[in-house]
């Protein structure tokens, strides 16, 4: 049956109906393309958001030095809390917290050879990076081997490093010495993080600058928990947590500031959250689309075959048996939902990945200063896109089964006679 | 070759229609006969239950020895594709298929391959004169060629009968003059053939022609087409 005059046969027929073929395939092909598109365009979106946040782990807490908003026990309002050491043992007891990671901050200048930049030099534990999301473009962060020997080295940012390599030639700055007030710190890696207009940014091992600074005082620290899971769980943990700081710091426990604390993972849920109401609403769209195609497709079938009414009475009446007009006309839409339902898929797919590649050339999509991204990988998932292609071939086929079916049916002289 | 016996019939629509009211037919092997009646004689629906492209009611239809009755849709397309031709007022070429491809594809439903296919309809092509208009779709072709085309196609799988509804009646007179010859000859060389038509010119050429009146046999006329002048005009 599926011999090659089988197939020649039903190539000619698709050759000789150009017109017919065309709209048939168009249909598919576009109905594939637009669905392509659109969840392409909404994964750009979500990998843009999401991928700022990406590197960062989730169970992770900040807290932030701030001043009192409400008078307590004879301190007045507007009291600035400085974060300490007993900050640092009350968390280390906590049976939640797994690390704690205090950000020892220091303003300074950074010289190199005739240049000097100032810049904000941050003693940090190595799971700092991972708590904070940051990245490295060159070398390495800080590591236990720097934390343990209390070795004097430098994570210097971006900018900074250019400024460097400009004005002084340089090919790279790993592995050299730079002086921050009057400290020598060699260079171990350069990350993209983000720099406050002139400001330097760099990152130094915290139990290095700890040792030289000896310091008893935080505008931030940072920890990592563990077992809490849940947004339950955070906003249970958050709310006793401020109200034990306050208490260690003598202010109102019913002070919205004081000191900020900032949870990762209610963060992080809540932009979930959001992104899965788009990913709805997205899907929704996008099977609106595929069924628009399905029906726009059927219908093409279904006048298609129509029309073929008079030729399958005629094939009937020169003695072709049911079976094998049934299965021309079934095999006909095969082909063209297949070809033009890849030839769509193909085209899609192209046209997201060019539309990917100028953004990354360009940068669009991204904020440079604010190292922020907001349409990145504008791609879709290839199963999602077969799937869909799929369901097109399958409903087309199927539309155009039916009616062949019934004209198959039908004695050859009132096929013949159709008009 | 055909034996019809009570042959009846009747269209179930808004108003029941008794178009073959018990039809009784013999025709044997290398005849040559028409059917003629004004239309609604019920001369199509006969030539349709001939050709198996309509089932009948009552009675019983022998085709080559064979009962045709209750036949699944298969066995139908088997008789139709070995035993039959047919040649129709409209030629029901298929418009895209072009003059070689419309003769070959009964043979494609037998099963020959492509090659041997066109060889089969290119010698027949040629027999009727049309071997420059092979490649030629059927809306290049004049109602002449079509017609012979259709016969072409008609012949090609050598069938026991030729049926043909009225195969003038979309021509004008001198080529509907070259057509019947064309049958004529066909059926020279002793193939049974049944034609429909409502022109006594016509009818005058064959040797039997049955006249059909509301659905039965009015009278049977045997005929000598010999006798007929085809210097004048059949119509």
């Amino acid at each position: 049956m599926f011999n090659k005059d089988f197939w020649s046969e039903i190539f000619m027929a698709l050759r000789r109906n150009k017109l017919r073929t065309i709209l048939t395939g168009f249909a598919i092909s576009w109905g594939i393309f637009m669905l392509i598109v659109l969840l392409s365009a909404g994964n750009g979106l979500k990998n843009g958001v999401t991928g700022n946040f990406a590197d960062r782990i989730k169970n992770t807490y900040t807290i932030w030095s701030s001043s009192t908003e409400l008078p307590y026990k004879g301190h007045k309002a507007g009291r600035f809390i400085v974060l300490n050491n007993k900050d640092i043992q009350f968390l280390e007891s906590l049976y939640e917290v797994e690390e704690v990671s205090p950000v020892l901050s220091k303003g300074g200048t950074l010289i190199f050879g005739e240049k000097s930049r100032s810049v904000s030099l941050e003693g940090v534990k190595p799971i700092y990076k991972n708590i904070q999301g940051i990245k490295i473009v060159e070398g390495r962060f800080i590591n236990e081997n720097d934390m343990k020997n209390k070795l004097k080295v430098v994570v210097i940012d971006k900018t900074t490093n250019e400024e460097l390599l400009r004005t002084t030639g340089e090919p790279s700055m790993i592995g050299k010495i730079v002086y921050i007030n009057n400290l020598g710190f060699k260079v171990v890696g350069v990350s993209k993080g983000m720099a406050f207009g002139e400001m330097g940014q760099c990152y130094a091992p915290y139990s290095t600058l700890q040792a030289i600074y000896n310091v008893n005082e935080y505008y931030q620290l940072t920890f990592t928990t563990k077992g809490l899971n849940t947004k339950e769980d955070n906003e249970t943990f958050k709310t006793e947590l401020k109200r034990k700081i306050a208490a260690i710091h003598d202010f109102s426990p019913d002070d919205n500031r004081g000191v900020w604390i900032d949870s990762e993972m209610i963060n992080s849920l809540e932009t979930l959250r959001i992104f899965n109401t788009i990913n709805i609403f997205i899907w929704v769209i996008g099977i609106a689309m595929l069924i628009s195609g399905v029906v726009g497709v059927s219908n093409i079938m279904r006048i298609t075959v129509k029309e073929r009414t008079n030729e399958i009475g005629i094939r009937k009446a020169l003695g072709a048996k049911p079976r094998s007009i049934l299965l021309s006309i079934v095999m006909e839409s095969l082909v063209i939902t297949t070809i033009f339902g890849y030839i769509g898929m193909i085209s899609g797919v192209g046209v997201m990945e060019i539309v990917n590649m100028i953004m990354e050339s360009s940068g669009a999509g991204t904020n440079a200063e604010m190292e922020m991204s907001v349409f990145v990988n504008p791609t879709v998932d290839i199963n999602i896109v077969l799937m869909a292609t799929l369901v097109l071939i399958v409903s087309g086929v199927a539309a155009g089964f039916a009616p062949a079916w019934n004209s198959v049916k039908v004695k050859p002289i009132e096929a013949m006679n159709y008009r | 070759m055909i034996k019809l016996e009570n042959i009846n019939k009747t269209y179930f629509g808004a108003q029941p229609l008794h178009v073959l009211k018990g039809i009784n037919l013999d025709v044997t092997e290398g005849e040559l006969v028409s059917i003629m009646g004004a239309s609604g004689s019920g001369k199509s629906t006969l030539l349709n239950i001939l050709g198996i492209l309509d089932n009948y009611d009552e009675g019983d239809y022998y085709l080559a020895g064979k009962l045709v009755k209750n036949l699944s849709e298969n066995q139908a397309a088997e008789f139709r594709n070995k035993l039959i031709g047919f040649i129709f007022q409209s030629f029901n070429l298929i418009p895209f298929k072009t003059a070689l491809e419309n003769v070959a594809l009964p043979l494609f439903y037998q099963g020959v391959n492509r090659k041997k296919r066109n060889t089969m309809a290119m010698e027949y092509l040629e027999r009727f004169g049309l071997k420059d208009w092979a490649e030629h779709y059927p809306n290049e072709l004049s109602g002449g060629q079509k017609q012979r085309v259709s016969i072409a196609r008609a012949l090609v799988t050598s069938p026991k009968i030729i049926l043909a509804d009225e195969p003038t009646g979309a021509l004008d007179s001198k080529t509907s003059a070259e057509v019947m010859q064309i049958l004529r000859e066909v059926n020279a060389t002793g193939i049974t053939m049944v034609i429909v038509t409502h022109e006594r010119g016509i009818a005058n050429l064959t040797r039997k022609i049955v006249h059909l009146k509301d659905g039965i046999i009015e009278s049977i006329e045997e005929n000598d087409p010999d006798k007929m002048d085809f210097t004048k005009e059949i119509k």
